[in-house]
């Protein structure tokens, strides 16, 4: 009752299942439940464990502290760049994901923006579950090709002179990207600097934060 | 494989839904199939066989079934191919139970803080020392491969044949083409750019450049 890599049969599974699964996504998820518990597979509450786990622990929050924490402490911010693993597990939040993490630091010259076009590759430990655009075809047939227009769909205008570097996660490295920090916010602790960096922020589909 | 899920590049998918809500789940059935993913593992499987299922999902359902959806099938055509149930147990719809319990003992429910220590645990390194030195160097100039192959591959159809530049070598990597194939095999693996020109011809005079990160296999000297 192992893998066996048969490639073949799955494409043969899949033909099925165009036609035999239940008509709902609900009814077809429920039916995979039931069918795994039925066995003794998976327990219930487990299931319901991960979806707390990743509803009020882990996400993009912890992304935010990671970020604030670089703005403010210049040794960290230098740690970050160099082994990101080791200075995100500082903080607890080395997991799913993230062993082979990479911080991609915006600046004035420079906007990164990250994308998975073969698949949905995210920082699941650092930034929760990714949002919906990111794993639509939309975002990911057209961030490598269209960044500027993508980026202007999400409200942000990008000067011609600026490069915009395009993270395509084809590996098991995930890139997090380190926005710039705000101006005018010097006299703020990382506490409230946190609250600034949103979610896009880390992925490159906003960059100037605490604009209205 | 040359499949649907190679979507860097194409056109035609329409505007992005920026103004989703910043919520991780919108159903409850997403909810549900994410903790489904994480909990229930077919014995050998491997993120590159899970991802060639995903890939081998037919291309109109690949397109049409809202993203859990399709983790949910993938799942499915995991658990069949292994083993752990039947396409005809799917048709019962769950309704009955065919087969008995596989393990004596049912599995005991896990805390919050279990799943939070999973996770930490689940902080997978894919690589490893190999004897081989790397072939390339950072500022070397490639080329990547003009074609794929039947299998799982992460060289995307868009960068294919294209002259790109080592930026950073990454160490060695398990190769997601044998791994999809259940074959443990570490490549050197490395961090390569290329101008936005060189990909696309509407990007002639661009500043920009896109990074991928590819296996040793993929390159040729340039």
């Amino acid at each position: 009752m192992a893998t066996r890599f048969d490639a073949a049969q799955v494409a043969h599974i899949h033909q099925q299942l165009h036609s035999h699964l239940p008509s709902e996504s609900a009814l077809r998820v429920k039916a995979l439940e039931t069918l795994l518990v039925d066995r003794g597979l998976v327990n219930p509450q487990t299931i319901d464990a991960w979806i707390e786990a990743y509803t009020e622990v882990i996400g993009p929050k912890r992304g935010a502290q990671i970020v604030a924490r670089a703005w403010t402490d210049p040794d960290y911010h230098q740690r970050l760049l160099q082994d990101a693993p080791a200075a995100i597990d500082e903080l607890g939040f080395l997991g799913k994901a993230t062993a082979h993490l990479k911080v991609v630091e915006n600046t004035a010259a420079v906007h990164n923006l990250v994308v998975c076009t073969l698949c949905s590759c995210y920082p699941f430990s650092i930034l929760g579950v990714a949002p919906a655009w990111y794993k639509a075809a939309a975002y990911r047939s057209r961030a490598v090709r269209d960044p500027r227009g993508v980026l202007a769909e999400f409200g942000v205008d990008i000067d011609s002179k600026v490069e915009v570097r395009v993270w395509d996660s084809t590996a098991e490295l995930r890139y997090l990207v380190l926005p710039q920090r705000p101006p005018g916010t010097e006299g703020m602790n990382a506490e409230e600097l946190a609250k600034l960096v949103t979610r896009n922020s880390m992925i490159g589909t906003d960059r100037d934060l605490g604009k209205e | 494989m040359d499949g649907i899920h190679d979507l860097g590049g194409k056109q035609g998918y329409g505007p992005i839904e920026v103004d989703e809500d910043e919520t991780p789940f919108h159903h409850d059935w997403e909810a549900r199939e994410w903790g489904i993913a994480q909990s229930a593992r077919t014995p050998g499987i491997t993120i590159d066989w899970w991802r060639h299922c995903r890939e081998l999902i037919m291309p109109q359902d690949y397109l049409e079934r809202p993203y859990f959806d399709s983790w949910a099938q993938t799942d499915f055509s995991t658990y069949i191919e292994a083993g752990w149930m039947t396409l005809q147990d799917l048709e019962k719809n769950g309704a009955e139970s065919a087969g008995a319990n596989m393990d004596d003992d049912p599995l005991p429910a896990l805390s919050l803080e279990q799943v939070l220590q999973e996770d930490r645990e689940h902080a997978f390194r894919f690589d490893a020392d190999i004897d081989a030195e790397p072939a390339f160097a950072p500022g070397q100039a490639v080329i990547t491969a003009s074609h794929g192959h039947a299998g799982h591959t992460r060289l995307p159809q868009y960068a294919r044949g294209r002259h790109g530049t080592i930026h950073a070598c990454h160490g060695a990597h398990v190769f997601p083409d044998l791994s999809a194939q259940g074959k443990e095999v570490h490549q050197h693996c490395y961090s390569v750019v290329f101008s936005a020109a060189e990909l696309w011809a509407e990007a002639a005079g661009s500043p920009d450049k896109v990074y991928l990160d590819l296996w040793e296999s993929y390159l040729v000297a340039g």
